[in-house]
């Protein structure tokens, strides 16, 4: 305990340096400014302002990027309130009772109950992170190159498993993503993969392009395709911010647990945060008094959502901060942010550079702070930027990928490689293919073959080595039951009754 | 994803429409497959991804004239695609060295999903062959072109021309994608965000961009 106390405090010194709350605060700025966006969710965001972030120093980098995440998270809820046009997944819910509530005039508690709630959840989450941390680092340090790899692939079916889709497609499109992993030079012998002669390629495909491409100039021509929306922004003023004290009563129990559900849940690979949005909804409707008030702006239905999305949101920083293995496309992009400043995610960061661990963490406590202190003031601004029609919108966002792109290496063919996963993005989407998938296969590419590679080497190319070794074992039994679980007629419905949304 | 779907033209004759598109999306896979296939007999070691080729040029061509009875066209063409996919990743990893005694060589792995993503992809094929599944959403030509052509140039425009005529030109070509543009407001909108993007960029990030064309 007193370990935790004191890793919290290294943490809150690194996250208490004035530059390095200067980059949170900024991040929750500008996450929020392009999570307002309608249409743009918070994978496009991230990976839209990642290149911005590059040029910092790691620490800083890394807050900065989870205050654009939490920026987005809070943004996306923002427009479901005021337009009902969710700016993400997590939020498609809050929409139901969070835009009748704005319709009767309290879109203002609407806003502060999820401000309020998001706030809670991120505090019970960051201590939650805290303190699994350390135990879950040493869990993983135990393990050799066979376990890793079997954890890997554990993580990535459960990644599969529990996002919507198709399992069998999900499954492709990791491959998909290894595949595209091993374009460039060899890890150990330094020839170069499937480069195809281009010397641009011999470096590999940059994250950032495939990111960028994927998610953020696929959903950009994705978008276009759609009919112009009628969006009806609210035209009365905002005038109460402060929710009543009956209001705090009321969503008290209902933030309470809408952060267990969601710390819970986000654990787990995968959809989380969406996944602990719908189920916490779901559960406050079922304990109700009164379910029929739901939909009609009850402030149980905006408060139990929010804090369940914010917790998960932090809570799944958990697996990629300790193991290594990101959970979901966000953690993807994050480990990707990561790899470009030098550290290899995974066990090893907590006990090399314990000031950017606690200090990641201490920082996520306050950018969840600063959201409610910069958010609530700022409504107005925000409503404006929905204002702003889409026509306009969307080249401002393309010229602004593109100058991203290009200042990462100053490489035009980056931008061109980013403009051909776009197209790529835009056909996965037509032929219903999932992009997170391949994204996190992408990522872990690199290391899963390296562990592959000295697991075959240390075990003399003795394949069985994955299931002799018990840890391996069982997780790699864990994978298979998963996916046989989930090939299951029965189950296979009630997964697709979970993400019917 | 799979609601939302646009009905495909001709949906009110649906033998109709299902036959046409059959054929030309048949005829693109066969073409796909020969034109690899042209390409893997200049490459050595090639022999499995040739026979996988010819393989799908044959199956393209069965699904042109109509012989495969495809019933979720997204799954079908959509597994064809990660079937080649692979295909063409191992005829670019051909010439590595593959395994050594005990040790990977830089080309086993590679292989080694290659083929695993190509029967994953086969096996989705298949399931779209029989599954009964959504048609394939129209593609829209003019929105997603121009984006992709305002990316393109902007690529091509940083180097000679400089951060502000490539920005402004790149806003106002992906602009004319939009089916309700109008002339002055996006003219101005694409001079602020301009100004926007180079006050970011070079000013505040301290990014070394040029920022007009250099004359030598």
């Amino acid at each position: 305990m007193s370990d935790l106390l004191a890793n919290l405090w290294l943490g809150f010194q690194v996250a208490a340096n004035p530059f390095n709350i200067l980059f949170c605060l900024l991040g929750a700025l500008v996450g929020t400014l392009v999570g307002v966006l309608p249409g743009i969710g918070s994978v496009a965001t991230i990976a839209m302002l990642l290149p911005i972030t590059f040029g910092l120093p790691p620490v800083g980098a890394l807050i900065m990027l989870a205050g654009i995440y939490y920026g987005a998270q809070y943004g996306g809820s923002t427009t479901s309130v005021l337009v009902n046009i969710p700016g993400e997944a997590t939020s498609v819910i809050t929409c139901l009772d969070g835009h009748q509530m704005a319709r009767q005039g309290r879109a203002g508690p609407a806003l502060s109950i999820a401000a309020i709630g998001s706030f809670f959840a991120g505090c019970v989450a960051t201590v939650l992170v805290a303190a699994l941390g350390q135990p879950l680092t040493s869990l993983a340090l135990l393990f050799g190159p066979a376990e890793y790899f079997s954890l890997m692939v554990l993580g990535l079916i459960f990644a599969v498993v529990l996002a919507k889709g198709s399992v069998l497609k999900a499954v492709a499109m990791v491959l998909t993503g290894l595949l595209l992993s091993m374009v460039g030079s060899d890890l150990e012998t330094g020839a170069g993969r499937m480069t195809f002669d281009i010397a641009e390629l011999a470096d590999g495909i940059g994250f950032a392009n495939i990111a960028m491409g994927v998610f953020g100039f696929a959903e950009i021509i994705r978008n276009l395709e759609l009919p112009p929306e009628s969006r009806d922004i609210l035209k009365t003023k905002i005038t109460n911010l402060m929710p009543s004290r009956q209001d705090l009563i009321d969503s008290a129990g209902a933030i309470a647990r809408g952060t267990a559900l969601g710390s819970l849940v986000g654990i787990l690979p995968g959809g989380g945060a969406v996944i602990a949005s719908f189920a916490a909804y779901t559960f406050e409707k079922k304990i109700a008094k009164d379910p029929s008030r739901f939909g009609r702006g009850a402030i149980q239905g905006v408060a139990a959502p929010e804090s369940a999305n914010n917790a998960a949101a932090q809570t799944s920083f958990i697996p990629l901060l300790t193991l290594g293995i990101p959970p979901n496309a966000v953690m993807a992009l994050m480990v990707g942010a990561m790899t470009i400043h030098g550290i290899v995610p995974g066990p090893q960061v907590m006990t090399k550079q314990p000031e950017l661990f606690w200090g990641m963490i201490a920082s996520m406590w306050i950018g969840n702070l600063m959201l409610v202190v910069i958010n609530l003031p700022l409504v107005g601004v925000w409503v404006s930027l929905l204002r702003v029609p889409y026509r306009l919108l969307y080249p401002s966002i393309i010229v602004f990928c593109c100058i991203g792109i290009y200042s990462i290496n100053n490489s035009p063919t980056d931008v061109s490689i980013a403009a051909i996963f776009g197209v790529v993005g835009y056909w996965l989407v037509k032929h219903d293919f999932e992009p997170a998938p391949l994204l996190l296969g992408f990522v872990l590419g690199p290391l899963m073959e390296e562990n592959l590679r000295r697991a075959m080497l240390i075990a003399r190319g003795d394949v069985t080595v994955f299931f002799t070794r018990p840890i391996s074992a069982v997780l790699l039994s864990t994978a298979i039951i998963l996916l046989i679980l989930a090939g299951l007629p029965k189950i296979r419905r009630r997964r697709d009754e979970v993400f019917v949304e | 994803m799979s609601e939302g779907v646009s009905p495909s033209p001709g949906g009110t004759r649906p033998g109709f429409s299902v036959h046409t598109h059959n054929l030309i999306g048949g005829l693109i896979v066969t073409v796909l497959a020969l034109l690899m296939l042209g390409y893997a007999f200049f490459v050595p070691n090639t022999v499995i991804p040739r026979f996988m080729l010819a393989a799908l040029a044959v199956i393209g061509i069965a699904t042109a004239v109509g012989l495969v009875p495809v019933h979720g066209p997204r799954d079908f063409y959509g597994g064809i695609v990660l079937v080649m996919l692979p295909t063409v990743a191992l005829i670019a990893s051909a010439e590595l060295p593959g395994q050594r005694g005990f040790a990977f060589g830089p080309g086993t792995a590679p292989r080694l999903f290659s083929f695993v993503l190509a029967a994953l992809g086969a096996a989705v094929a298949i399931g779209g062959v029989f599954a009964e599944g959504p048609p394939i959403e129209k593609y829209k030509i003019r929105g997603p072109s121009l984006v992709i052509i305002a990316i393109l140039s902007f690529a091509a425009m940083i180097r000679p021309l400089g951060l502000v005529p490539a920005t402004f030109l790149a806003f106002m070509i992906s602009i004319l994608g939009s089916s309700e543009m109008r002339w002055i407001e996006s003219t101005i909108a694409g001079a602020l965000m301009t100004l926007f993007c180079v006050l970011l960029f070079v000013y505040l990030l301290n990014l070394p961009f040029q920022l007009w064309p250099r004359f030598y």
